[in-house]
């Protein structure tokens, strides 16, 4: 019994009747056999490069819901209503189907991996395959081969087979053709090839995109990236992520062009500190990270910042540094920071008039403290305090010691990075050999027998203008050459 | 050197023009010989085959305002080289920070890969696409302010700028030149028509360019990557132009395996390519559209 999946013919065994599920059955190696056949088909690799594509273009198309955000199902219901007037009716529907999130979502993921999958198959099966055809080439061709060969020409011998053979041979090697040569008793044959082993281009093309997927993978799943991490300037603060690192800013410069007003630089003074020692330094600018043992930290934002000392009522100090104030109110007319003490169970907001705005109530020189204890909304203390005058807020004191700036920086540790790399360097190189350096395979055979058409010559790439030519070239040149051999 | 800039830029559009125009003279009148040769009593035509001398006459013509009109349009391609070196000068960094400045340059390499097969496969009726398309941009380049301002920090990267956008435009250029091919392909039936090139020509000539813009497109990306991580801090962040260039290479990329191991010829093929274009023209344009971290037009 043969039965043929997606264009491949391959014999499935017999099945022994069965009365309960009729033919329906499938042992789990037909079913591994035919789903290898499916994932090398060619067909369903373009079927996935195609899909990915158009899920790719949706994601492009629809406004994509920032990162993290689907965390938090407050926001992410503020967002979608913001986007609603946009996409009306349909809005709903895109959510259900992950379209907003669409390169986390389970299609485009699950699309991946099938691709992903469907390329180490089609890999696994050619690879084999192109080693044979580099290793063990047919030397020899049948007559009829010739006959259909896609580029062929039909020459006449001067001399013995050996002497034509031999011309043959020196006019493939000066063309940097590989030759081989095989002498039989009724004829000699010829084989030569070029870059035989530039084929592997696709196979290194392919296998490097797994291993740049796999570089994505671990630098998901083991790396972290902080995109909100602000230092005030002069504290030292704490990178976290079990790094034992500690970043200190000890300033800060943003420079805008004097015409337009457009930003021109953006620079921090960084230094890094391990156990209290100093152990890194650099101005970091956005195009110059600063990077240490695999971490990187990216100039990225940066805003105001108010130092504050915090007392407890025995006048022990709770804090001493710069508070930044990250977040802008609804209206943009204040700032607003805030930090925890997490011995005390108490969270305290700071919060400031933004720079160029007018407020009755805070004035410059003042900022609002706040303290709730953790898990309440009703404070224990709201005051205004002057810069300089300690002031008590609920349970604590309070100084406003000055207005500060903080910068604000991406910090990223990616393990997964090396391997991306390599994977993007292999592929170029696999694509590079693949379509720059293509193998070329030519066969000749010269006949010992007397008499014209005694010298064959063929190759079997079709549609290649660039070999067609070179092939004729060399056509011509042999022609030349063996008629003033046979004259003489 | 602004000025030198924009005195080459125009040069570079009237000679766009001019070069165009005598393509479609040339191009019209060699259809408009075949068809009065088609018309003509099989005797005349016998003639046409061995070179007559009025039918010569009537061919001379066009083919000489063909060659006037290469050579005019390897004048577009020194013009717009030049515009965009006096640029480079007088901004201080290579010419790709604005819309602007990517137009003249996408027209530039359109222009060169077209002059590159040209001379390949001496098919000027390709120019028939091409030339237009590059004359679009820069009709469009001249509809766009043209001042150049400050780098903003993230593009202060002077080398990467220059390398990842000018390895941009070599593969737009090759996938316009691929674009123009194929559409010559589907304009005509399955075996051809007279004063086209022949369809498996066409077929050939996109794919040689493809396999040139691939690997292009391909490299930039990757450094595109680089870049991102060097000032962004992430290789890769889904922004609507990176997303939209892998959508590009994705579409390059079947097209490829279509032809190479499905043996995907002729219409079909031809298709894949337009399409492939398209999504060419929406990687270009998309920064427009979508905002997202590529959003240095100069537009806004």
């Amino acid at each position: 019994m043969r039965e043929t999946v997606r264009g491949e013919s391959f014999p499935v065994r017999p099945e022994p009747a069965d009365d309960l599920e009729g033919g329906l059955t499938l042992s789990p190696g037909e079913l591994l056999e035919r789903t290898w056949h499916v994932f090398i088909s060619m067909r369903t690799g373009l079927a996935l490069i195609l899909g990915v594509a158009v899920l790719g273009l949706i994601g492009t198309v629809l406004v994509q819901a920032p990162a993290g955000l689907a965390a938090d199902p407050a926001a992410y219901r503020a967002w979608l209503d913001s986007v609603r007037p946009k996409y009306g009716g349909w809005t709903g529907i895109f959510d259900a189907l992950g379209f907003f999130s669409m390169f986390g979502s389970i299609w485009f993921r699950g699309l991946v991996a099938l691709l992903m999958t469907s390329v180490v198959a089609c890999s696994a099966n050619r690879a084999p395959q192109l080693w044979r055809q580099a290793t063990r080439p047919p030397l020899e061709l049948s007559p009829s081969v010739f006959d259909r060969a896609a580029l062929g020409a039909t020459l006449d011998g001067g001399g013995s087979a050996e002497l034509t053979a031999e011309r043959i041979v020196a006019a493939l090697r000066r063309r940097r053709y590989r030759v081989v040569t095989v002498v039989r008793d009724d004829r000699v044959h010829v084989y030569a090839d070029r870059f035989r082993w530039t084929p592997f281009g696709t196979v290194i093309a392919h296998l490097s995109l797994v291993l740049l997927l796999a570089g994505v993978v671990i630098g998901t799943s083991f790396g972290f990236r902080d995109a909100g991490f602000a230092a005030p300037i002069g504290s030292r603060v704490e990178v976290g992520h079990g790094t034992g690192l500690a970043l200190e800013a000890t300033a800060f410069t943003d420079t805008y062009d004097p015409v337009t007003g457009a930003p021109s630089d953006y620079a921090s003074e960084v230094v890094l500190y391990r156990n209290g020692a100093r152990v890194a330094a650099q101005t970091v600018r956005v195009n110059q990270p600063l990077r240490f043992e695999g971490i990187s930290f990216y100039q990225s934002f940066f805003g105001p910042a108010a130092a504050l000392r915090v007392a407890d009522a025995g006048g022990t100090t709770l804090l001493d540094q710069g508070v930044p104030l990250l977040y802008a109110s609804d209206d943009g007319s204040e700032r607003i920071g805030q930090f925890t003490l997490a011995d005390q169970g108490l969270r305290v907001l700071v919060v400031a008039t933004a720079s160029g705005e007018q407020s009755a109530t805070i004035r410059p020189g003042q900022v609002q403290v706040e303290v709730y204890p953790v898990d309440s909304q009703s404070p224990l203390g709201v005051r205004v305090i002057d810069q300089g005058r300690p002031a008590s807020v609920g349970p604590l004191t309070v100084t406003f010691v000055r207005e500060l700036e903080f910068t604000g920086l991406i910090v990223a540790h990616d393990p997964g990075q090396a391997l991306v790399w390599s994977g993007a360097i292999a592929l170029m190189l696999g694509v590079c050999l693949v379509f720059f350096f293509p193998n070329r395979r030519i066969w000749a055979q010269v006949a010992r027998r007397e008499g014209s058409g005694n010298v064959r010559i063929g190759a079997l790439v079709r549609h290649d203008v660039a070999f067609q030519s070179e092939f004729q070239h060399l056509v011509d040149d042999l022609r030349r050459d063996l008629a003033g051999r046979a004259a003489h | 050197m602004f000025k030198m800039s924009e005195y080459s830029f125009v040069a570079g559009l009237l000679s766009a023009a001019l070069a165009l125009l005598c393509y479609a003279i040339a191009f019209a009148s060699v259809r408009v010989a075949h068809r009065r040769t088609a018309l003509a009593p099989a005797g005349a035509r016998v003639a046409a085959v061995g070179g007559g001398p009025s039918i010569t006459f009537v061919t001379r013509g066009p083919s000489v305002l063909a060659t006037y009109g290469t050579l005019i349009a390897w004048l577009t391609f020194v013009f717009l080289g030049a515009s965009l070196v006096f640029r480079t000068i007088a901004v201080g960094h290579g010419p790709f920070a604005n819309m602007y400045e990517f137009s003249v340059a996408f027209a530039w390499g359109v222009t060169g890969v077209y002059l590159y097969f040209e001379r390949r496969y001496h098919q000027r009726v390709l120019g028939l696409i091409a030339l237009p398309i590059a004359l679009a941009l820069l009709l469009y380049a001249t509809t766009i302010p043209s001042v150049s301002e400050p780098l903003v920090p993230a593009l202060q990267n002077n080398l990467l700028l220059t390398v990842h956008v000018a390895v941009a435009i070599v593969a737009y250029g090759t996938f316009s030149v691929a674009f123009a091919a194929a559409l010559l392909h589907l304009v005509q039936p399955e075996a051809g028509r007279r004063g086209l090139p022949r369809p498996e020509l066409l077929d050939e000539i996109s794919y040689r360019s493809v396999v040139i813009g691939f690997p292009f497109l391909t490299l930039t990306i990757v450094l595109g990557a680089v870049w991102a991580d060097v000032a962004w801090g992430s290789y890769w962040s889904w922004d609507p132009k990176e997303t939209a260039s892998l959508v590009t290479w994705l579409i390059y990329g079947a097209y490829l395996h279509a032809r190479v191991v499905r043996g995907w010829r002729g219409s079909r093929a031809a298709w894949l390519l337009v399409l492939g274009f398209a999504a060419t023209l929406f990687t270009y344009f998309g920064n427009l559209f979508f905002g997202g971290l590529h959003s240095y037009s100069g537009l806004d």
